[in-house]
């Protein structure tokens, strides 16, 4: 069953067509991989399913229902996280309270009165961030200012985050840029136990010891347009994305 | 005369805290507001309007002057929350200015004892008696306001170790962020508005009642611009900012005679020295973060 649907989405601004009539459908369960030279659209596609920018036609059905141009704070509530290219966290509150104030799901909204919500919450909501805290690596960071972490902990805290609101589906805008191969193989583990906890994802990337290990199929942007879509196998022998990629130099395709 | 002088200069301090602290909400939520006056300046002649002409007691005076400042905020939130940055801080601006000009104007006048009570368009509105009437002393009024801030500075401080309190600052920091987070934006700012409104109203009730006498152009824009200031000195990671940005000013600079007249050249240096070096205020986060580090240090050490 598909668990994101994309129809004819368009994104121009003025004359540019970042995102041009693309069909993209994502399976529920599924590491998606979403790759394509710079510029060819795919964090504007991101952007577009989480309602951070107008779209300009088309859909984006997820799990059934129509999402398209629902304010980002509804989106969420439907189901939908995100991570960004540049980390983005709040760097006055402390790691503790990013997380915390990111517990946003429907069920930790049933699960505690208005009042609770507002001010200090419940013990169990206490105890649920400090173990997404522990999974993450960061507990004894926790009384930090998110602006103080390192970087590799910077990315580990949104990653968090992101879960902390019980996605069903993840999308992760190049997660893996500027980490060292044993983070990334650290990344690659930890997006396969999402995967294993019923999580479906979206990865947008760069890095492609990731993509190609990780996902369950790829679609290729160039020019907003989607090019190529399969196996990762088959996407790496595509004669169309080494073209978009390289000019024809498959070098760095397999670096 | 150094007592009731003295009494004055520190009543003035406290009141002037609450337009600060009005200001400060708004500027830990990322907006910059020019006309928190406004609402100072609805509730002084409202809560007048209710102890002189009324005849109602000053504690209902007061409450009444704070909702009254709180109804108008959400009637300028409204429309305006959506508006970011510089576009905010023009239309809280022209509102204030509206309020003003409609002040200068408002005549509503009844006979109490043979006299005319009530606002006179710009010649003011007089003889606003209450604590007088009722026997409260300078030093007692005093007291009464520190009260009030006491527990408007206690409700801050709760606010600031609350989610409510952190989702303001997440707003203030990343508004589109904040959104992602599933949290509604425009809500909550309407919200920080409302109370920044009736924070602002309680500091305005309480000044009609000390000065007796409140006209229109007491509340011109430099009384907001002060109001920025002072949180932007003081520092924006704790409440505690703005009242330290009050004190300087008042507490020192318009207080001690010897420079007194050199008041707004300081005022406007230390303004200008404080946002090159120190963009958000002496306490800023940073500052309030390592200070609160400390505290639970020493709080271990000594257990």
């Amino acid at each position: 069953m598909p668990i994101l649907e994309l129809t004819s989405l368009s994104k121009h601004f003025g004359g540019v067509r970042a995102v041009d009539e693309l069909d993209l459908t994502v399976e529920e369960g599924e590491i998606f991989g979403l790759i394509g030279p710079n510029g060819s659209g795919k964090s504007t596609t991101v952007n577009l399913i989480c309602g951070v920018l107008p779209v300009t036609s088309g859909q984006v059905v997820f799990e059934g229902r129509d999402i398209t141009g629902r304010q980002p704070h509804r989106v969420l509530a439907a189901g939908v996280a995100r991570t960004f290219q540049n980390i983005r966290l709040f760097g006055y509150l402390s790691v503790w309270q990013n997380l915390w104030v990111a517990q946003n799901s429907m069920e930790d909204r049933r699960r505690e009165n208005f009042a609770k919500r507002w001010f200090f919450g419940s013990g169990a909501e206490r105890d649920t961030v400090d173990e997404q805290l522990e999974f993450a690596g960061l507990i004894d960071k926790r009384n930090e200012l998110a602006a103080n972490l390192s970087f590799g902990e910077q990315r580990r805290l949104e990653l968090a985050r992101a879960l902390a609101a019980r996605p069903r589906l993840l999308l992760l805008d190049e997660p893996a840029a500027g980490m060292n191969l044993e983070e990334v193989q650290a990344l690659d583990g930890r997006l396969r136990t999402l995967q294993q906890a019923g999580v479906t994802i979206v990865l947008v990337e760069h890095v492609m010891e990731l993509v190609m290990g990780v996902t369950d199929r790829i679609a290729v942007l160039n020019f907003g347009r989607k090019i190529a879509e399969g196996l990762p196998a088959a996407i790496r022998e595509d004669e169309a994305v080494q073209q978009a990629y390289l000019g024809g130099n498959v070098g760095t395709m397999h670096a | 005369m150094d007592d009731i002088y003295l009494v004055t200069v520190v009543s003035n301090i406290g009141m002037i805290s609450f337009i600060a602290l009005s200001a400060y909400l708004l500027l830990v939520v990322g907006e910059i507001s020019f006309g928190q006056q406004a609402f100072f300046a609805v509730s002084a002649y409202g809560s007048g309007i209710a102890t002189a002409m009324w005849g109602w007691p000053i504690w209902l005076g007061l409450l009444w002057g704070a909702l009254l400042a709180g109804a108008a905020a959400l009637v300028v939130a409204i429309p305006t929350v959506r508006l970011r940055g510089l576009y905010f801080s023009v239309a809280t601006l022209a509102f204030a200015e509206m309020v003003r000009l409609i002040f200068e104007i408002f005549t509503y006048q009844v006979e109490i004892d043979g006299e005319l009570v009530g606002p006179d368009g710009s010649d003011g509105f007089r003889d606003i008696r209450a604590i007088y009437d009722s026997n409260v002393s300078a030093f007692e009024y005093m007291l009464i306001i520190y009260g009030l801030l006491a527990v408007v500075l206690i409700g801050f401080l709760i606010l600031e170790r609350s989610r409510l309190g952190a989702i303001f600052r997440m707003i203030g920091e990343d508004p589109m962020l904040t959104e992602m987070q599933g949290l509604n934006v425009t809500v909550y700012k309407i919200l920080a508005v409302v109370m920044a409104g009736v924070v602002a109203g309680i500091g305005g009730a309480l000044y009609a009642h000390l000065a007796t006498y409140v006209e229109p152009k007491i509340f011109n824009v430099m009384l907001g611009v002060h109001a920025l200031a002072y949180g932007l000195i003081g520092g924006l990671g704790t409440a505690f900012g703005p009242l330290i940005g009050v004190a300087i000013d008042i507490g020192l600079l318009e207080s001690i005679r010897a420079i007194s007249g050199y008041r707004m050249i300081v005022f406007g240096g230390l303004v200008a020295l404080l946002l090159i070096v120190r963009p958000r205020g002496l306490l800023d986060e940073a500052a309030v973060h390592w200070l609160r580090g400390r505290w639970r240090e020493l709080r271990r050490a000594t257990h």
